[in-house]
């Protein structure tokens, strides 16, 4: 899922090699912290957060079928 | 006038049916446009083994606007983009991919397989979650504003039918009432579907009321009918 996170986020911005997912994992859950150039927040956000909200979509679904919970923040 | 030969592909697989998918794959084109012909219908020996593959010829029936090798071409880089997100989700799909019938119009990428539904979502939500993420993506990549349309097993247009057919029910539903009917809580393209199907309708008035989440269409009974 982690692969996942990161194609998404470098396919979307300007500043690819800026770009960078850490992961926290627990027993059911994992926590994936974006990082990306400041440049490069608005399209990983996109308008009234809809990229954010679309990529929190397809990684529930992607971690439903895992048996886990997943949290992505965009820091 | 110069003709050139069509496209053609000959493909192979285990059996006849797909070695003609995989050729429709090659040529990115959907089964009415091409002739197939079968050059070696494949054969099994003892147990299922497979003796010798199907093979096929796939030809276009006429021709069609390619984009010139090499160029980056939208409908196979979003077909690219969408299927590095299925894989990275983890659900095997296949992927067929429908040539704009004229320039400007979107690409059209359809999702094939088994158990898909969780491609589909409550309401739809996570169909257009991927498809607005492959339209972002692959417009990121070509610079440039791409259409695409992500179906998965022909839900979109089997849902448009039931949302046509349900519209007239309530219609008529309405008029016989003398009474306006709200209908379920929709998103916006599907609410559409409903306001375009009653459009034009002698007897019904359409408008969405609510927010977000509980918007919907009512649909009322015009005076006097």
């Amino acid at each position: 899922m982690k692969e996942l996170v990161e194609f998404i986020a470098k396919s979307l911005v300007e500043y690819p090699e800026q770009v960078e997912v850490k992961e926290l994992a627990t027993a059911n859950s994992v926590i994936y912290e974006l990082h990306v150039a400041k440049e490069d927040m608005g399209r990983v956000i996109g308008k009234e957060g809809r990229v954010a909200d679309a990529i929190r979509t397809i990684l529930r679904v992607a971690a439903t079928r895992r048996g886990k919970r997943v949290i992505l923040e965009i820091v | 006038m110069e003709t050139k030969p069509l496209p053609s592909v000959e493909s192979t697989g285990r059996t006849v049916e797909e070695a003609v998918e995989r050729g429709l794959q090659e040529l990115g084109a959907q089964r009415y446009e091409v002739d197939i012909e079968v050059l070696t219908a494949g054969s099994r020996g003892m147990l299922g083994f497979v003796l010798e593959d199907a093979r096929v010829r796939l030809t276009l029936r006429y021709p069609r606007p390619r984009p010139p090798e090499g160029a980056l071409d939208p409908g196979r880089i979003s077909q690219e983009v969408l299927e590095k997100l299925l894989v990275g989700m983890g659900i095997p799909g296949r992927i067929t991919r429908q040539f704009p019938a004229k320039e400007g119009e979107p690409v059209h990428l359809d999702i094939r397989g088994r158990d898909l539904g969780i491609l589909i979502g409550r309401r739809g939500e996570t169909l257009r979650a991927l498809q607005y993420l492959t339209r972002m993506i692959t417009s990121q990549r070509l610079k440039q504003w791409v259409g695409v349309v992500v179906d998965v097993d022909g839900y979109k247009s089997r849902r448009e039918q039931t949302l046509t057919t349900l519209a007239e029910r309530m219609a008529e539903q309405a008029v016989l009432k003398g009474e306006e009917i709200p209908l379920e809580p929709m998103p916006p393209h599907e609410r559409r579907i409903i306001h375009l199907a009653l459009r034009d309708h002698p007897e019904v008035t359409t408008h969405s009321q609510g927010e977000d989440e509980d918007r919907r269409v009512v649909i009322i009974p015009k005076k006097g009918g």
